[in-house]
């Protein structure tokens, strides 16, 4: 009989104490922004991660190659954007290995 | 070219978004994959909007977790681009795209453009996709890349300056490389560079080939 009464007391106490976890996480995500909440969003958004081959290029990029292109009169009427959508597109054509990914 | 958009606007006034294409990763580079990665770097340079954090709360409770869908992405893609001052968005390799998806990605990038017109868009590609990209933006500024001589000779000059064999160097193979890559040189010069190893020099001075069949690669 006592230990009956016992594993129910068990029993209702995770439950409870389950429902006051989940309540202080709302509060706390409703407060705060939770950084492993950002990172799953993130990663919710797509898997792929564009940041590590950027790195990899960055690093083996070459001072100096391709600064001619940021001195053109194209490269900079696209930057400027005066054009809006009619102009939006720079594209960069080359056959493979020209170096079209290591302009700086 | 991402970090001399980053840096010659000033990080605070504008968004770089820059995605690689890769033949070798065609099969989770999907369309999905990419404007959510392009998104997400937009987001994640400051505070997750309230509203993608709702939307990622009550997927993740569907179905245990459920993917955006690319409708949800462009929509959430589109409110972030108006809530930043200016965004770039950048895509390498648009040839190394899974080709039957091309069309939707561009279609995709159009109506980024369409919609948010102040966002630039910088696409690189081998000469084949130009008509694809021509037939969604008849009026994009296309730039033919190919090498130049001063980037190469100071490419080349760098490359033989690291070299851990320096001993196999001598003066007369350096001008001899330098000389025979400007010569030989049409097309390629950045990837092909990459394999002026100490191996190849090896081989070039212990056998005086004739450099073109390592130009040939």
């Amino acid at each position: 009989m006592a230990q009956t009464s016992y594993s129910t007391n068990v029993g209702d106490g995770n439950k409870y104490s389950g429902n006051i976890i989940d309540k202080v996480s709302v509060s706390v995500n409703n407060t705060f922004n939770n950084p492993d909440e950002d990172a799953q969003i993130l990663r919710w958004l797509s898997p792929l991660e564009p940041r590590n081959r950027h790195q990899d290029v960055r690093t083996n990029r070459f001072e100096g190659v391709g600064d001619w292109l940021l001195e053109t009169g194209e490269f900079r009427e696209w930057r400027g954007g005066e054009d809006g959508a009619e102009k939006a597109i720079l594209f960069c054509s080359g056959n493979p290995g020209v170096g079209k990914t290591y302009l700086r | 070219m991402i970090d001399s958009l980053c840096d010659q606007e000033g990080e605070e006034n504008v968004a770089v978004a820059a995605f690689y294409c890769d033949f070798l990763s065609q099969q989770e580079q999907t369309v999905n994959n990419i404007v959510g990665a392009i998104l997400k770097q937009l987001v994640g340079r400051g505070e997750i909007a309230q509203s993608l954090r709702k939307a990622f709360q009550k997927a993740k409770k569907e179905v245990g977790g459920r993917g955006p869908l690319f409708t949800d992405l462009m929509g959430m893609l589109r409110t972030a681009i108006v809530s930043l001052p200016k965004v770039f968005i950048c895509i390498d390799a648009l040839d190394e795209f899974l080709p039957k998806c091309l069309p939707e990605l561009l279609e995709s990038l159009k109506d980024i453009a369409r919609e948010s017109p102040s966002t630039r868009i910088f696409l690189t590609g081998r000469p084949h996709v130009r008509e694809d990209v021509e037939r969604y933006f008849a009026k994009a500024v296309v730039i033919p890349i190919s090498p130049n001589t001063d980037d190469i000779r100071n490419y080349v000059g760098m490359r033989l300056g690291r070299d851990p064999e320096p001993e196999a160097m001598t003066r007369d193979l350096r001008a001899d490389i330098v000389r025979v890559i400007l010569e030989k040189i049409s097309d390629m010069y950045v990837e092909l560079l990459h394999i002026c190893t100490p191996l190849v020099m090896y081989t070039y001075q212990r056998f005086r080939v004739d450099s073109s069949l390592f130009l040939s690669t």
